[in-house]
């Protein structure tokens, strides 16, 4: 198989797997959020002492971060290659994915790797914080599997 | 501190931007410590007065300042009177240095 070849293959998996993390995203976001104003630290009290909902949650952030991980670091440094672009930092394939449409922005993509970190129930002590990134969390799942469409649509049409 | 004039004076900006003028600035863990290279930023913001989306705020400075330092990771641990006083803030807030 040439290096070509290999790429396009790798590229067809991920965009399986980035397609599937989507969809998966997007079932516990309409799950845990469904007619849910926005949340308020005295809600999101009550939702960690509650392992169902709790065990939810994790599924929401653990999602979140895989779709997160396999667009930006995966996907997204593979399809530039096929491109035909140098391999660069992370930031500078994100300044690229931007310029190509790909993603709404290298800024909005760093701030919800940011907020990953801020949403894990077990280590943010602070309702008041959890319940904000969780809200901000809820809000850029679109953005996330907006990026994931852009994407997808671009190995569909590089590989076809 | 392994933190340029320039850099210092461009998170400072960032932190006025995002949390107002009166928010004090510090940094502490790893930074502080010029035998070593590299490693995390941990900085430390302080505001008088409640802070909204203290999430989004923090995640927000720490986006820009990342961007600043070529990607690295960038913890932002905010102290404000509507947010919980836990014992990483203190220890932020005691060994901290203003930046």
């Amino acid at each position: 198989m040439t290096s070509r070849e290999e790429l396009a293959e790798r590229l067809s998996f991920l965009a399986r797997i980035a397609a599937r993390e989507a969809d998966l995203l997007q079932f516990t976001t309409e799950r845990l959020f469904k007619d849910q104003p926005a949340l308020n630290a005295a809600l999101v009290s009550q939702w960690t002492q509650n392992n169902l909902i709790a065990e939810q949650l994790d599924a929401f952030v653990a999602r979140f971060g895989r779709l997160q991980d396999t667009l930006g670091d995966k996907l997204m440094p593979n399809l530039l290659e096929l491109l035909g672009e140098k391999r660069g930092a992370a930031v500078d394939n994100l300044d690229k994915a931007e310029r190509l449409g790909w993603i709404e922005s290298t800024d909005a993509w760093l701030l919800s790797r940011q907020l990953r970190n801020q949403m894990i129930h077990e280590y943010i002590e602070d309702p008041e914080v959890l319940a904000d990134a969780l809200n901000q969390g809820r809000a850029q799942v679109k953005m996330l599997t907006w990026a994931a469409e852009q994407m997808l649509s671009e190995v569909a049409k590089r590989l076809n | 501190m392994r933190i340029t004039e320039d850099q210092a004076e461009k998170i400072r900006q960032l932190t006025q931007e995002i949390f107002g003028s009166e928010a004090e600035l510090k940094v502490f863990g790893s930074r502080l410590d010029d035998q070593l290279k590299g490693g995390d930023l941990d900085l430390l913001v302080k505001s008088l007065t409640p802070l909204a989306e203290p999430a989004r705020k923090s995640a927000l400075l720490g986006a820009r300042v990342s961007r600043l330092f070529q990607g690295r990771k960038v913890d932002v641990l905010l102290i404000a009177p509507n947010l919980k006083y836990l014992p990483i803030h203190r220890i932020a807030e005691k060994q901290g240095e203003a930046l």
